[in-house]
This record gives structure tokens, sequence and C-alpha cells, in this order.
């Protein structure tokens, strides 16, 4: 039992880190003036959401989101602020005054949509006695629902990222040969 | 099988520190080879065939001014080595090295942790690591750093797309993402090298342009960029870049002598990790033959290499593995 308890408290400590750092992290992404700082707080949001997957025991989403976003994509972002360099001389300032009302009333207006649809929908389920079964977050499980009950929504995405894909192409290949129509000097 | 937490704990601390003494005598081994290669001796003074060398080395440098250039940026500097060296060491939590054992009362899993995304995990932590490199480029705020962490960033990021597919065939053939499944299966039925050559020849290159090794050490290529992203960095925290390279290298050692020939199970004897410490030694001398034999590409060589001849290789033996697993079973 004490084993049990010493388990508990641990997905405790482990879960507020990770809720206070998701938190932390997001402000800093806004805060930061340096957009490579504001680039690697992202990261930090990002690993700090897999560690809630984890805790969620979603094993396969939290080492894809780790994988996918926080590894592949921000390197990108990293690579080209970077390579572009950070615009010091000219920090944002902040926009006008009704953007940051406007913010605030559409952040408000969605943490009252989460509490209403928490409360509303999951009741007395929000407990640790709801017992998950072994197979669940597997990548085999995972696999199996892509391919039965979303296999809809899943080739729909693969599409959309194949247009994407033949777009990023095609405004290469565009920018290049405009280029070289230019006669260099 | 479950085992208690604290011989997890206890087997990761000895694991740690046994790749650790692995990393020493790699540098040991490669120098004591290329020299070799080259008709000299290599290290030889520091102890019988030079083998106090590496501590040498390492007292060299722990004993070095830990120097910081004026421009960088302070806690990222100091960060990016810790994040490299980090990455390197916990990948290979998940990679099994024996068949498990009953020691006294308890059982005792051939491996750090046993989960069913190991393969996964082990390419999120090389993404991770990638950052190592972008971070210390950028905050060490010179040119040739800069430019060193750019290439490291372009060469991981498109080598990387061909690691993960050149495996996917023997996940497609193993049936599973966890390492240990996969051995196991190897020892039943056949080693994966014979039905998945070309996975393992991409497997192959792609990890040598990972661990960014000659022929593709094109991020630290010192008679064009001085050193690459660590131009910057000196005494141990240089140490830390180099030590997280060498471990990259044993890691990837290590995980493609399980995903391709078995893990810990041998022809003959039972021996276990014996037969997976062998195997791992023999990939990493190939790597250090090949640093001897083949002279670095060049950058547009290295991308169409990776981009047209490796990643078409992969996908077309994800797909034909795919088609003859279904049509086998």
């Amino acid at each position: 039992m004490i084993v049990a308890s010493v388990g508990n408290v641990l997905v405790w400590a482990v879960w507020l880190g990770a809720a206070f750092a998701c938190l932390g992290s997001a402000v800093a992404v806004v805060s930061f003036t340096n957009p490579f700082y504001s680039a690697l707080a992202l990261i930090g949001n990002l690993g700090s959401l897999a560690v809630l997957y984890l805790l969620l025991s979603s094993e396969f989403v939290a080492a894809a989101q780790v994988l996918v976003y926080a590894g592949a994509v921000m390197v990108m972002f990293l690579f080209v602020i970077a390579y572009i360099g950070p615009r010091t001389e000219s920090p944002w300032t902040g926009g006008p005054t009704w953007q940051t009302i406007g913010a605030v009333l559409a952040a408000g207006a969605i943490l009252v949509e989460i509490v209403v649809a928490i409360g509303l929908k999951a009741g007395g389920s929000l407990s640790h006695s709801h017992h998950v079964d072994g197979a669940f977050g597997t990548p085999s499980y995972i696999g199996r629902l892509f391919l039965t009950d979303h296999l809809l929504a899943f080739e729909i995405t693969s599409i959309v990222l194949l247009v994407a894909a033949i777009g990023g192409v095609i405004l290469g290949a565009h920018s290049r040969t405009t280029a070289d129509e230019v006669p260099s000097l | 099988m479950r085992e208690p937490w604290w011989i997890s704990l206890i087997k990761a601390g000895v694991i740690v520190n046994l790749i650790m003494l692995a990393f020493a005598y790699t540098t040991w081994l490669e120098r004591k080879l290329l020299g070799r290669m080259q008709n000299r001796f290599g290290p030889n003074r520091a102890g019988p065939y030079g083998l106090l060398q590496p501590f040498a080395d390492l007292i060299k440098l722990v004993r070095k001014e830990s120097f910081f250039p004026v421009a960088a940026r302070h806690p990222l500097y100091i960060a990016a080595p810790i994040i490299s060296m980090f990455t390197a060491l916990a990948a290979f939590a998940v990679i099994p090295f024996g068949a498990g054992w009953q020691i006294w009362h308890y059982h005792v899993n051939g491996e750090i942790a046993n989960v069913s995304i190991a393969l996964i995990l082990i390419f999120a932590l090389g993404s991770i690591g990638v950052y190592g490199a972008i971070i210390g480029g950028w905050a060490s705020q010179s040119k040739f750093s800069l430019l060193g962490s750019m290439r490291t960033c372009a060469q991981l990021v498109s080598y990387e797309v061909s690691l993960a597919l050149s495996v996917l065939g023997v996940v497609l053939m193993g049936q599973s993402l966890n390492l240990v499944d996969i051995v196991n299966k190897q020892g039943a039925t056949i080693w994966f090298f014979i039905p998945q050559l070309a996975g393992l020849l991409v497997f192959f290159f792609a990890m040598i342009a990972e661990t960014s090794r000659p022929p593709f050490d094109l991020p630290e290529a010192d008679t064009e960029l001085v050193a690459g992203y660590h131009t910057e960095y000196g005494g141990m925290r240089w140490g830390l870049f180099q030590t997280a390279e060498y471990i990259n290298l044993i890691t990837l050692s290590a995980l493609a002598v399980t995903l391709f020939f078995a893990g810990w199970h041998g022809p003959y004897a039972p021996l276990g990790p014996l037969w997976f410490l062998l195997k791992v030694f023999i990939f990493v001398s190939v790597f250090i033959w090949i640093r001897a034999s083949v002279p670095r590409l060049r950058y547009d060589q290295l991308m169409r290499f990776g981009w047209k001849i490796l990643l078409p290789v992969a996908t077309i033996n994800a797909v034909v593995t795919a088609l003859l697993v279904v049509w086998i079973s």
C-alpha cells in the first residue's frame, strides 16, 4: 500500500510539474521579444504536453508529439529564425487596444467553454478509479482505430498533407524559374 | 516480466557507466585502428598499448579553463552540450542486451525499460538531440558556429527521414515497435538482415550521416568551418559534444544490431550480452574503417545522396515489404 501511495504522489508531482511547465512555457512563448527564445519555449510547451499525454497512458501520442512537433517541425522554426537572425532592433511593442481586449475576451470564452464541457461531460468519471486496459494507447491499438473507425478523417488528412507537399514543391520550383529569368548583374 | 523499480535504477546506473567506458575505449580503438591503417602506431605512450590514453584525455579536458565567448548567450551556451549528452545517453535505455536473468529471487530484464514504443522513442530522442547542435551554434554567436549548426540541422533532418523509413521493413516483419519483440522474433525465425538487406544498407548510410562521421562529417568540416557548431567550445563542454557523438555511434550500432542482427542471439553458444557486445564491436570497427578509407562528400553530393537515392530506396523497400508481409500471411 505504501508503494502504491508513493506511486500516486509521484503521478501527482509529475502532473503538477508538467502542467505548470506547460502554462509557463506558453506564457513565455508570447512574452519573449527574441523569436529564438520563443521557439525554444514552444518546444518546452510541446514537451510538457507530451508528458501529460504519458500520464494519460497514451505513450504513442506522446512519442509522436516529441518526434513530429518538438523534433521535426520546431527544428524548421529554429533553422529559419537562426538564418534570418533575431530582429532585436524592432521588437514588437503590442497591437492596438481593441486587439488586446478581443484576445482576452476570446481566451475567457474558451476557458468558460472548457469548464462547461468538462462539467457536463465528465461528471463523476474524473477519478483515479477509472481503469483503461493495457492495450490502450499502444501503437497497434491506435493503428487499428485509424484504419477502422477513423479511416475517412485519416485519409482526408493525408490528402491535405499531400496537397501541401505538392504546393511547396510548386512554390519552390516557381521561384527558381523566375530567379533564372532575371539577368544577373 | 515486471521487475522492482530499484532494479531498473541500479541497471540504469551500471549501463550509463558501462557506456561511458565503452565510449572511452571507442576513442582509443579509433585512434589505434586509424593509426595502423595509416601505417603508424597510434597512441602508445600512456600505459601499455596506450590503454590509459582515454583517461589522460579526460583529465586534460576536465582541467582546462572553461572559457566563454563574450557575445555568447549564457544559459543556452551551457545547456547545448548537456542536451546533446542527455539525449545520447537516454536512447540506450530501451535497447535489449540480454534475455533476462533470475538473480536470487528477483527477475532482472535484459534491458533498462521495456516500452511498446521503443523504436519511436529512440528516434524522438535523436530528433531532440539535434537541438544540442543548433542551440550550441546559435548561442556561440559566431559565423562559423552558426554555419556549422545550419549544416548539421539540414543534414540530420534530411537523413532522419531515410533512417526512420529504412527500419519500417523490420517493424513490418517483426510486427512490433518493441525492440524486445523484434529481437525475439529474429531469434525464432530469421535474422532480418537477410530479407531486409536494402533496409540495412539505407540504415547504415543514414546512420553514418546521423552521427556526422566521415565521409558525412560536413557539420564539422574543419577545412571549411574550423569545427562547425562547436568552434567556440573548449574543455569539457567540447568534450561533452564529442562524447555525445561517440555515444550516438555506439547506440545506433546497438540499434542496428538489435534490428538486423538479432541483438543478443548468437549462432552457437547462448552467451547473451557477449554476442551483443561482439556485434556492436564489429559495427563500430566498420565505421572506423570507413573513416580511414572514404574522403568527405561535397555538400550537394550529400544532399543528393540523401534525398534522391536513400529516400526512394527506403520507400520502395517499405512498400515491397508491406506487400510481401500481407501476401505471405
